[in-house]
């Protein structure tokens, strides 16, 4: 009985600790993405709170994934514009990032502060995949992991047409400004 | 003043008064309201998102940018100032939705009740199938 016990107990303490220390993945669906592009003659400020990531801390990759409908911007007439004739959202509904975090090693999730990273993967906007190079950064704060990073992508690029006519309205290179705060996964 | 030269002034003032005052109701059209607006389609958690599941470019056809009524139990809540998610059905498998802030304002007390596996009736704009977050409504209102 007794040994039932001490059995029963020692599976129990090495189940949940094996179970702590394996929280490997952390996910947020409430991600942000902020685009910016400023002209003399236009500034368009887009912004999308429903951005989901997954970061495996055990292998460093990630995935960024997102609707481009979920992209709210002040001007109801812009939203329009950039759904219909830019990004052609019926046709290309999503936007998606798959990569590594290549200097993860750096980052020590156990030591609170802001660690800079390298991100390097495929990014897929409007059914145009290229390879980016990017930095950023990772915070860490009493266990809780954010990342951050802000970079530009050509229009161009990503066959993006703009019209001759906003040529000069609307930048070709766009700024992202992208933030999560991760948490664990725990699979039920 | 001749009085050809008066109409052709009075004239040019007035399509310049249209016209700016056109510009100026286009680019500043209110959103679209989806708190009036009917719903297209009147449907559960768990089967939207098994369409979407079964085929997704044919249901993204269907519902991609209506407005849906749907209802589910509550599987994961955040609220965080004006960023309100509420899913349906299932965490990984269900209907992702966020709060339109004007139905935050009206709902302050209902939200802070609101508990996993409450049911809920949301009406909101459809914007996808995500292969995390299930699909995703914004702008979305609470019905009951």
């Amino acid at each position: 009985m007794k040994l039932k016990y001490l059995v029963f107990t020692f599976f129990t303490v090495f189940l949940f600790s094996s179970f702590v220390a394996e929280a490997q993945k952390y996910i947020t669906k409430i991600g942000t993405i902020d685009i910016y592009s400023k002209t003399p003659l236009f500034t368009i400020e887009g912004s999308n709170k429903k951005v989901a990531s997954i970061l495996n801390t055990e292998t460093a990759e990630v995935v960024v994934s997102t609707l481009v409908r979920s992209f709210k911007f002040h001007e109801a007439l812009v939203e329009d514009h950039f759904n219909e004739n830019y990004m052609e959202s019926h046709k290309f509904s999503k936007a998606i990032f798959k990569g590594k975090i290549t200097n993860f090693s750096s980052v020590d999730l156990k030591k609170d502060g802001i660690y800079d990273i390298i991100i390097e993967g495929k990014l897929t906007i409007h059914g145009e995949t290229n390879n980016i190079k990017e930095n950023g950064s990772i915070s860490i704060k009493n266990g809780e992991i954010s990342a951050s990073t802000q970079f530009s992508v050509s229009l161009e690029k990503y066959k993006i047409e703009v019209e001759k006519m906003y040529k000069d309205a609307i930048k070709d290179d766009i700024l992202l400004k992208i933030h999560f705060d991760y948490k664990p996964y725990i699979k039920k | 003043m001749n009085k050809g030269l008066k109409i052709f002034l009075i004239v040019v003032v007035l399509g310049a008064v249209v016209g700016l005052s056109t510009v100026y109701y286009i680019f500043n059209m209110p959103h679209r309201n989806v708190e009036d607006e009917a719903p297209a389609y009147t449907i559960e958690a768990n089967v939207l998102f098994e369409e979407y599941n079964t085929d997704e470019d044919a249901t993204n056809v269907k519902y991609g940018n209506q407005v849906l009524q749907v209802t589910g139990d509550i599987a994961e809540l955040s609220i965080n100032g004006y960023q309100v998610s509420i899913t349906l059905n299932d965490e990984m498998e269900g209907v992702n939705c966020s709060l339109d802030s004007v139905a935050i304002d009206q709902n302050r007390e209902l939200l802070e009740q609101l508990k996993i596996g409450d049911n809920i009736t949301l009406k909101g704009k459809c914007d996808g199938f995500d292969m995390i977050m299930g699909v995703v409504l914004t702008r979305c209102y609470i019905v009951e």
